[in-house]
């Protein structure tokens, strides 16, 4: 089969980026970008639309002029139109209708206490904007031919996210994140794979459909249960239902997720821990922190973490089900075909889980920023601006207000010094600025002398950047794969099961980490 | 799904009115592994290009 449609309708999107380009850096669009609020974006808009304008334009020719015989080229080659699509809707949410959103809503004024407009209560960022674009396409007007091969690219883009994402760890953040997700997801993960199982057999249904559904609710979703059907001997219908009621469940939380976590003030570790925990898939944890915190990734790092913990035991529920599997089915007296559990493991461990890992090693050697970053910024006082006479005036003159020890030294000291000298004597200082003794403009000049010893990281800074569009491709690529014909297929027994235990492990997850996690890591 | 009693699974695969000769519903590659492999080649070549050219 040759893929390649002979459509212009790739080298018109890439004609239109380019244009777009040129207005842009010609700055014809000043005053649109000014009233949107996105002026700040002008850099990314001329960098972005004149690389994949270019990609495009080469891209469309081809299409419409190349030979185009089945085999390799053509496949992969066909591919770039639906990626095409999917960046040239990213790029109107990210830059048009995100923005022109919280417009409208400011506009609109506060709807709850504390300034909380309609956007922020639901969430109606780039993120969520993107997903529900991708569902209104695939659903209502349909994706077009020539795209359809590449909007299966987002998933890629997603993977390549969060492997990347490992360059934004440093170790202490990662051990204490670590420490808490171990602890929260082998509770959960066990505790919902032996609830799914229990009910299961309450309901009387199939061991196979029982084992596959507990991978998917307990551990990640579509992979969990790919990865178990093998050992408990699933079939295709059994794993589809598995997948729809994933699907199904994640689409919801993903949307309820972010509302409930800023209607309980939920700060970006506890949503992360919650959403890691509590939602299914992959793709839609992500989604679900970029839409809580869009204009940064803090919630979106934690929330990676609990759903890398939750990956990593994916090998134990496997070798579990399958124990399972072997005795309840000997129980009722039927013989059951071997499999090899640690092949099947071997085969089925998601590989992008160890390259987040390998990509958090390579970080941890200090090669994109010093290793004691954290979140891009690290300690160096050596291009410190030191503080000039009217700072040191100020402070002298409250330096009596301080009544411990500790932070009258450490104010003495960057009184002598003019800049904070260590990592340790910055923390001492912020302290200082957290009690409130001090007034405000000491307080500030504190705050200036902290900015200035710490640096931020380009390297990280371009990481960032590449994160939020491979997510804001990957999940509006992944909006494009949420069809009603895929939700239908949950349906039944496995909806049911499958949707009650995951509600109690949203819930219960739900007052743990409100209970039990603290906001700072 | 064509067979039900594989456990290869494409749920798109009629619903649409596209049919895929490779791959997934979810994956323009033949298995998770492979498409793992190239995510992973990407974000190398992000991960080096980051390196060498952003100072």
């Amino acid at each position: 089969m040759v893929y390649t449609r002979k459509s212009p309708a790739v080298l018109i999107i890439g004609l239109v980026l380019l244009a777009y380009w040129f207005a842009v850096n010609g700055g014809y669009l000043d005053e649109t970008l000014k009233y949107l609020n996105t002026t700040r974006a002008k850099p990314e808009m001329i960098q972005l639309s004149l690389i994949f304008g270019i990609v495009s334009v080469a891209a469309g020719l081809w299409y419409l002029f190349g030979p185009h015989e089945e085999g390799e080229l053509d496949y992969y080659a066909s591919t770039i139109a639906g990626g095409m699509f999917i960046l040239a809707l990213a790029m109107i949410v990210r830059w048009y209708l995100d923005p022109g959103v919280a417009k409208l809503s400011r506009e609109i004024g506060p709807v709850l206490p504390g300034k909380r407009f309609i956007h922020d209560m639901f969430g109606l960022n780039y993120i969520v904007l993107g997903i529900v674009a991708g569902m209104i396409i695939v659903n209502v007007l349909k994706i077009p031919d020539w795209a359809q091969n590449g909007v299966r690219l987002s998933r890629l883009g997603l993977k390549t996210g969060v492997i990347l994402l490992g360059t934004l760890y440093s170790l202490g953040e990662l051990v204490q994140l670590g420490k808490l997700s171990v602890v929260l997801i082998g509770f959960f993960v066990l505790g919902s794979v032996g609830l799914v199982l229990w009910i299961g057999a309450r309901r009387h249904i199939p061991n196979s459909m029982a084992g596959v559904l507990s991978a998917g609710i307990g551990v990640c979703g579509v992979s969990a249960a790919v990865a178990s059907a093998p050992v408990v001997q699933a079939k295709s219908e059994e794993i589809a239902y598995t997948i729809g009621t994933v699907l199904v469940f994640g689409v919801v939380c993903m949307f309820l997720f972010p509302v409930i976590g800023h209607l309980t003030g939920m700060g970006h570790v506890q949503f992360g821990a919650w959403a890691g925990t509590g939602i299914l898939n992959s793709a839609q944890v992500a989604g679900a922190a970029l839409a809580f915190q869009p204009d940064g990734i803090e919630t979106l790092k934690v929330a990676e973490i609990f759903n890398i913990t939750r990956v990593l035991f994916l090998p134990i529920i496997v070798l579990w089900l399958a124990v399972w599997y072997v005795r309840r089915e000997e129980s009722v007296g039927r013989t059951v075909q071997q499999v090899d559990t640690t092949r099947v493991i071997f085969e089925k461990f998601p590989l992008f889980v160890l390259g987040f890992i390998l990509m958090f090693a390579l970080s941890s050697t200090g090669i994109f920023a010093p290793a004691q970053h954290t979140s891009g910024r690290y300690f160096d006082n050596s291009k410190s601006k030191l503080l000039v006479e009217k700072d040191i005036n100020t402070l002298k003159a409250e330096s009596s207000k301080l009544k411990r020890d500790d932070q009258k030294q450490a104010l003495n000291r960057l009184l002598e010094s003019k800049k904070a000298m260590s990592i340790d004597h910055d923390t001492t200082l912020r302290g200082i600025v957290n009690s409130g003794v001090l007034s405000r403009d000491a307080n500030a000049v504190l705050t200036r002398a902290h900015n200035a010893a710490y640096q931020t990281s380009k390297k990280i800074a371009a990481f960032r950047d590449w994160l939020t569009w491979l997510f804001a491709f990957g999940l509006t690529g992944l909006g494009m794969q949420i069809t009603m014909a895929a939700m239908r297929q949950a349906g039944g027994q496995p909806l049911v099961i499958g949707g009650a235990v995951g509600t109690v492990k949203a819930v219960f997850s739900l007052i743990v980490v409100l209970m039990f996690v603290r906001e700072t890591i | 799904m064509t067979d039900p009693k594989s456990q290869n699974i494409d749920v798109h695969a009629t619903e649409t009115g596209f049919k895929y000769h490779r791959g997934s519903a979810l994956s323009i590659f033949k298995s998770d592994r492979h498409e793992d492999i190239m995510a992973l080649i990407f974000a190398a070549t992000i991960a080096f290009g980051v390196y060498f050219f952003i100072n």
